[in-house]
């Protein structure tokens, strides 16, 4: 092996926090090869960010405490001074984040963000000449019109071509190490596999070193060349990629690859229902319209966020409704539950019409008709107890009061797998697992034929994420619960779906049994969709890229 | 833009009007606020108030006096129950004063504010920022009239070192209407300052968490360009609406500051007219106010779209 170009050893880093002191990093290390992907895999809270952020001491602060040591070739940086420290950042080693959303900051055009790292370092660089600089850079990581978008503000591009600003912003000073942080988690699976392939691209011409930070090993599986799995601060398991796939040692890994829930595997067959439908969606139009006027607002415009959607769902059965981000998913979801007043369109449940019901008419109906939120963090009150997040819908439609209410929670927080004592505890003291159980508990409060889950798992780690489908699943078969399941990831569908939809651009354009939508598409989108997911699977992975190449 | 601003105007309209009706209303309901009684003086005769009540009109409908009144405020021909003076050029009068006290404070508390909140962001939890924790806090308790009192007291009865009030014109004599200003505006802005600096601190706080500022320091920039470029420019866009909002409200007087400092503005007129019930001015005050509340308002919306790409003018209806 050639001359590490970083090498990381016996790196602890902890935090002085209230409770004492936290350990993210436990005796961490590593090193990374010139021209190598590193990936560093591990669920939340593995220490795994604070470990690259640290390389570039992002994450000093006065309650940080930081030793061990960290050689960038041969230039000790733990102890370095803000200058050396400085003089490291974006010349030698450039980050790249999550959410490039939030990585840029909004006030600034797009371009004077790229020009800004050489501003810093190469003060002597004319100010035009580093703007050609970043419209080539631009270009190279495939922006159309880079000389149009240099000049646009980071919300006037879409999520991917941000993260292609961002990876551009990253090499501006020809770095010799990108630290990518989940650099494809916020994105859309069909956005992802192009960043992942432009990644890719820039290793193998540049011969740029990754570290890339990830929680999902299809992404692994698709760019590193060698694996470490962190785990409560430490290093669990390292190796070559196929090692750590095919013969990983530790048992944590094991049980980490074990929890992903893959698209190429069939789940168990489940049993076909032939039931009058519970549920039945016919032609339901929702658009938004865009008014425009001076004095007076004419409608100018309307965008079809849900354009003729047709489908039905029997009683006890899930429907897998998976779409990108702007599919219409969501708007559809909270229309078919009368959170959004349809435009058009007809949705009955039970055989009855509730499109257009009134708040008043409609309440009786509210407890049939769960939903179960994305965010678990979000969609708690945070001021109020779990017992009244979970009791208010009981209290609320006056079915329950006093101590019948407080036995009625803390039966519903046993069933979702929580204790009775939770009861009385805030949100803030759960983990994310937790809160989705209490999100579940809240909906199952009014004993609900039908749920609409909108990405119930997609916050979570990969194994909380099994054990809330589980969960799901369970609740289904012992309350013969039907579910709507609206997720983007096509692959969780797939697992917990009788019946799959697609949704693209407002409209359903392919349904049908899940086994049948994901082996034998008919639509080109789904296509492009089941070909873009990452497979965590080194061997298929390159036989799928040696195919295609073909 | 141009939506943005028709419906702005469209919307002061419908704000004057319900600023001048209640004014009209209330005064009407509030007891022994009869005009022609008050003219008429203590020792009337009831033959004397009935010709009053005859010649000002105060016997015709509550909505034709309304209209009249309005009518004469826009013209401009309004006059005062109490001395028969002319309001409107009255409170024209009493413009140079106003403005420049409220301006030149605004400048102050702006410059010092933002100086203030920033030290103490960026020095936050340290020795400076908990001295100017107490400063601020300290600047926000402090009765207004209070500390006019004590200024006056000390800087000018005591040692001499400034007039005690008046208000000489900028034209004039530049350099005097500073001298004569310093006081009052210092007055009017401690209270401000200590305001804007815990707001802008805070502000700060909350944007140096953000993915952006730690994007700015893995790109390698100093930490003064990361200060000032990234969180002090995005901290200081929600100062914009509070300042549009205290200005506006200023311009139309700052009636206990004009009065302690003799300078003879717009608030310091609303107070006498206050105090002798003397409807004509009061509704032109009124109206005066309210047009400069949401003008500046709507300057503040303007510069905010300007200062923050994200927000679209007239975007929507709301």
């Amino acid at each position: 092996m050639s001359e590490p170009l970083l090498s990381v050893s016996g790196l602890r880093v902890g935090f002085a926090t209230e409770g004492g002191l936290v350990q993210a990093v436990d005796d961490v290390s590593f090193e990374l090869a010139p021209g190598e992907v590193l990936a560093i895999v591990g669920e939340s809270g593995s220490g795994k960010s604070v470990t690259a952020q640290t390389i570039v001491g992002l994450t000093r602060s006065p309650n940080a405490r930081i030793e061990g040591s960290i050689r960038l070739g041969g230039e000790e940086l733990i102890d370095a001074g803000p200058d050396q420290l400085r003089r490291v950042r974006g010349e030698r080693v450039a980050m790249v984040f999550q959410d490039p959303m939030t990585s840029f900051n909004p006030v600034h055009r797009v371009g004077a963000q790229l020009t800004e790292a050489i501003r810093a370092h190469r003060p002597a660089m004319r100010g035009e000449e580093a703007r050609r600089r970043a419209v080539e850079l631009l270009g190279a990581v495939g922006l159309p019109d880079p000389e149009l978008q240099v000049d646009r503000y980071p919300h006037e591009l879409s999520g991917g071509m941000r993260q292609r600003a961002m990876i551009a912003m990253a090499l501006m000073l020809e770095p010799e190490v990108l630290i990518a942080d989940e650099p494809t988690t916020a994105l859309d699976v069909t956005i992802q596999a192009q960043i992942l392939e432009l990644l890719r691209r820039l290793n193998r011409e540049r011969g740029l070193a990754t570290i890339l930070i990830t929680h999902d090993f299809g992404v692994v599986a698709e760019l590193a060349d060698r694996v470490l799995v962190m785990h409560e601060g430490k290093i669990v398991e390292r190796g070559d990629l196929d090692d750590v796939f095919y013969a990983s040692k530790d048992a944590y890994t094991r049980k980490l690859l074990g929890a992903v829930v893959r698209l190429d595997r069939a789940p168990p067959l489940r049993a076909a229902r032939q039931e009058a439908p519970l549920l039945e969606v016919t032609d339901l139009v929702k658009h938004f319209p865009v008014r425009r006027g001076l004095l007076f607002d004419r409608e100018v415009d309307r965008v079809r966020a849900v354009d003729g959607v047709s489908f039905s769902v029997a009683r006890g059965e899930t429907l897998g409704l998976v779409g990108e981000s702007g599919s219409g998913k969501t708007t559809l979801s909270r229309t078919v539950l009368q959170l959004l007043a349809p435009t058009s369109g007809s949705v009955r449940f039970e055989g009855e019409e509730i499109a257009g019901l009134s708040r008043r008419r409609m309440r009786p109906l509210r407890g049939e008709l769960q939903m179960v939120f994305q965010d678990p963090y979000g969609s708690l009150n945070p001021r109020k107890r779990v017992g009244q997040i979970v009791g208010e819908p009981l209290h609320v439609q006056g079915r329950a009061s006093g101590a019948e209410l407080r036995r009625q929670v803390q039966e519903l927080l046993e069933r979702v797998g929580l204790s009775p004592e939770h009861h009385d505890r805030y949100p803030h003291e759960f983990s994310g697992g937790q809160r989705q159980r209490i999100g579940i508990a809240r909906a199952l409060s009014l004993r609900p034929k039908l749920i609409v889950a909108d990405e119930p798992v997609s916050a979570l780690d990969v194994s909380i994420r099994a054990q809330i489908l589980d969960l799901l699943s369970d609740l289904q078969e012992e309350l013969g619960l039907a579910y709507v399941f609206v997720a983007h990831d096509i692959g969780v569908v797939r697992h917990v779906s009788d019946r799959i939809a697609v949704m693209h651009g407002g409209k359903i354009v392919e349904q049908g049994p899940a086994d049948q939508v994901c082996e034998r598409p008919a639509d080109p989108y789904t296509k492009t969709l089941l070909a873009a997911v990452p497979i965590p699977d080194p061997r298929e992975t390159r036989a799928r890229r040696g195919s295609s190449a073909a | 833009m141009g939506r943005f601003v028709v419906h702005r105007l469209a919307g002061m309209v419908a704000v004057l009007f319900a600023v001048s009706v209640l004014a009209f209303l209330v005064f009407n309901v509030i007891p022994s606020s009869d005009p022609a009684q008050r003219m008429a003086g203590r020792n009337s005769t009831p033959q004397l108030v009935a010709s009053i009540t005859e010649e000002w009109g105060f016997d015709e409908p509550l909505p034709q006096q309304y209209l009249t009144m309005m009518g004469n405020i826009l013209s401009g021909d309004v006059v005062s129950y109490a001395n028969r003076e002319n309001v409107d050029e009255r409170i024209v009068e009493g413009i140079p004063a106003t403005f420049s006290l409220c301006l030149g404070a605004a400048f102050l508390w702006l410059l010092f504010g933002v100086l203030f909140g920033y030290l103490s962001a960026v020095r936050a939890g340290g020795a400076l920022d908990r001295a100017l924790t107490v400063l601020a806090v300290t600047g926000i308790s402090i009765p207004v009239f209070w500390l006019a009192a004590i200024l006056l007291n000390y800087l000018s009865y005591q040692t001499g070192l400034f007039p005690s009030g008046g208000y000489v014109g900028l034209t004039e004599e530049p350099l005097e209407w500073a001298y004569h200003l310093i006081l009052p505006w210092i007055t009017l802005a401690v209270l401000q300052v200590g305001f804007y600096s815990r707001v802008l601190r805070s502000n700060m706080l909350d944007a140096m968490g953000e993915d952006y500022v730690r994007t700015a320091r893995a790109k390698g920039l100093g930490e003064r360009r990361v200060m000032t470029h990234h969180v002090l420019r995005n901290s200081l866009i929600p100062l914009v609406t509070l300042f549009g909002l205290d200005v506006g409200v200023l311009l139309a007087g700052a009636i206990l500051i004009e009065g302690t400092f003799g300078l003879d503005g717009v608030g310091q007129y609303a107070f006498e007219s206050l105090k002798g019930l003397d409807l004509p001015p009061i509704m032109a005050i009124v109206l005066f106010g309210a047009f400069f509340v949401v003008l500046c308002n709507t300057l503040a919306d303007i510069a905010y779209a300007f200062l923050d790409p994200r927000v679209k003018l007239g975007g929507s209806a709301q």
